[in-house]
């Protein structure tokens, strides 16, 4: 049966990452994948950078058409139908942050209504660490905004909490104990807990309750840009109590 | 204190908030629109006030009113935008009111294009708007920096009575780093501290007390001591306020000069060659207006500096102030992109190499 992974969720969440990850384990596992940039909120940081990469894995990538490479005017590409009426095993919906970039889909509810039944999941990408997610009142309200503009009804959240390059142990752990909440309070379940592996192996072994977990996903970073690989400016100097040595230690 | 995993422009913003900012106002423009909506979140939340205007003239014009009462006013833009706020920017230095304004650099001149950039230099330190007038300016080169830098960016304003102005780029304002963010600071304006701002007037109030925000002095006389006031405040700020970065210069061949985030493609290429043994070293003019003058030539003026080389994403414009630091007494060489291209970790070692190679 088809499936159909839309990923929305907070600016910032995670979301492309997460949507290159399912779509490259898709293709891996040898299912036929379309992956579908629907970002019409973000031009600085978006999945089609990587069109080339994608080409390299065998998986379609249906991209916004540009009215010129740098210029931010997007319109939706009528080849997202394909997603719909083509047959393929994994489709992954890659949508713009927040309500506002979640409001592009809105246009393919029928679609999404004449998909078979249990053909969908839509994933609220948590990033428990990014400011306006940071409490479970900000992620239900966020949920809720979502849900209206997407026209669609979330069927899952994916534990995604990190820090960059500044991740550490704590970062799953602390975005399991709000997501938990958020899950008992609206009944939406954890459906994957994602991130690098070490952090993920770490924070499996410390045995919280798998129904907040759902499916571990360790997942591998495509979305580098230059500037992750510069060095912070406050790193070197000592007089200076910021976090800096932070930024080497952890780099990995 | 946790770390938060921001982009640069919610930062910034979240920032001007706990700095004590209420009031924003603005208009959208790539790559800082993040800005504007990040406080049209924010502000509501905090009582405070976000106002997209219908233009970046009427958003300055607004930070003009809002900031004559003594509140701590804060409005962002973009290089064409910046353009247009100007004229009011002139006012407000005239009219000596304390705000923060940012400048998310982009590709110029005109529209230009929506990558980052560093054109704006010679606009932000040179002038801008008219007549003499001078902004303190800020040249940031990471996102925590920005952060700290906001922190007293408002005191300063108030201290001298002056516009701080930011000189970011798109690539501050758009990548994500992680962020230690201070407390929030609950800022009111009080009579006491500000008596030149308007904070009401009523009839039977002493007149001679009003407080008039005004920029124009018709008499020669009047505008002679005015402007003689400003120049005043702009000496003890050049005395006061400079801030630099001399990064591994005590022994440093060739130095290098950079500011804002280019800098760091800068620092990267020093580390790199210090681990294959070149003596190598930066300076980063942090305040680009006041220019670390002094501090530059100092850095330069070494027995063993052979040469300078300085790196920006523009055609050569600190390169100016570079060269009067140095005032000749080293040979001072320019790696610059224009159309928003950064220079590369490799492409600047690959030209300090040369340079050594060339025995300079």
């Amino acid at each position: 049966m088809k499936k159909v992974y839309v990923l929305i969720g907070n600016y910032g969440s995670g979301k492309t990452e997460l949507a290159l990850n399912f779509a490259f384990k898709a293709a891996e596992r040898g299912d036929r994948t379309e992956l579908l940039d629907l970002d019409m909120v973000n031009t600085y940081f978006r999945l089609t950078e990587r069109g080339r990469m994608t080409q390299m894995k065998e998986i379609r990538l249906v991209s916004p058409n540009f009215a010129c490479a740098g210029i931010e005017t997007l319109s939706v590409p009528a080849e997202v139908a394909s997603a719909f009426a083509m047959d393929w095993d994994t489709v992954v919906f890659d949508v713009g942050g927040d309500a506002v970039g979640a409001t592009a889909v809105a246009r393919y509810y029928q679609d999404f209504m004449e998909l078979e039944p249990g053909a969908l999941e839509v994933l609220n990408v948590v990033n428990i660490r990014r400011p306006l997610a940071g409490t479970v009142e900000r992620i239900i309200k966020l949920q809720e905004e979502m849900q209206i503009h997407s026209r669609l009804q979330i069927t899952g959240m994916i534990n995604n909490t990190n820090l960059a390059i500044a991740t550490t142990d704590a970062e799953l752990r602390d975005g399991y104990e709000m997501i938990r909440e958020v899950s008992e309070r609206t009944g939406v379940p954890v459906l994957y807990t994602s991130g690098k592996k070490q952090f993920l192996d770490r924070f499996l072994a410390e045995g919280h309750d798998p129904k907040y977990i759902g499916t571990p996903l360790a997942i591998d970073t495509y979305m580098q840009r230059d500037w992750d690989s510069w060095i912070h400016s406050l790193d070197q100097n000592p007089s200076n109590p910021r976090p800096g040595n932070f930024y080497r230690t952890n780099m990995d | 204190m946790a770390l938060t995993l921001m982009k640069g422009s919610e930062a910034i913003a979240e920032a001007a908030i706990r700095a004590g900012a209420r009031f924003f106002f603005g208009y959208p423009i790539t790559p800082q629109t993040e800005i504007p909506e990040y406080m049209s979140a924010r502000m509501p939340e905090i009582g405070g006030c976000f106002l997209q205007a219908e233009s970046e003239v009427a958003a300055i014009n607004m930070v003009y009113g809002a900031a004559g009462t003594g509140m701590r006013v804060i409005t962002s833009s973009s290089s064409p935008g910046v353009s247009l706020k100007q004229e009011g920017i002139s006012y407000i230095a005239g009219a000596q009111l304390p705000c923060v304004i940012l400048n998310v650099m982009r590709g110029g001149p005109g529209l230009g294009n929506i990558q980052a950039s560093q054109g704006d230099y010679f606009q932000a330190t040179k002038g801008g708007g008219n007549g003499d007038y001078h902004l303190l300016t800020y040249a940031p080169s990471s996102i925590q920096e920005v952060v700290d830098t906001m922190m007293f960016a408002y005191e300063k304003a108030e201290k001298y009575r002056i516009p701080v102005l930011f000189l970011l780029d798109g690539i501050i304002a758009q990548m994500m780093e992680p962020v230690e963010m201070p407390e929030m600071v609950e800022y009111k304006p009080t009579k006491e501290a500000k008596p030149w701002a308007a904070m009401g007037w009523k009839p039977g109030d002493d007149p001679a007390k009003r407080a008039v925000i005004n920029s124009m002095y018709i008499s020669t006389e009047e505008l002679t001591d005015h402007t003689n006031v400003l120049q005043a405040c702009y000496r003890e700020i050049e005395k006061n306020e400079v801030m630099f970065e001399n990064y591994r210069t005590e022994d440093a061949e060739i130095v290098l000069t950079a500011f804002g985030t280019v800098s760091r493609v800068a620092r990267s290429a020093v580390d790199e060659l210090r681990e294959e043994g070149y003596k190598v070293g930066l300076f980063r003019p942090i305040t680009v207006w006041p220019f670390p003058y002094d501090e530059l030539k100092k850095a330069v003026n070494q027995p063993q500096v052979k040469a300078v080389l300085d790196i920006e994403v523009n055609e050569g414009q600190m390169l100016e102030d570079v060269n009067l630091a140095v005032s000749g007494a080293r040979p001072v060489e320019f790696l610059g992109h224009c159309g928003s291209l950064f220079p590369t970790t490799e492409e600047v070692k690959a030209r300090i190499l040369a340079m050594l190679k060339e025995g300079k």
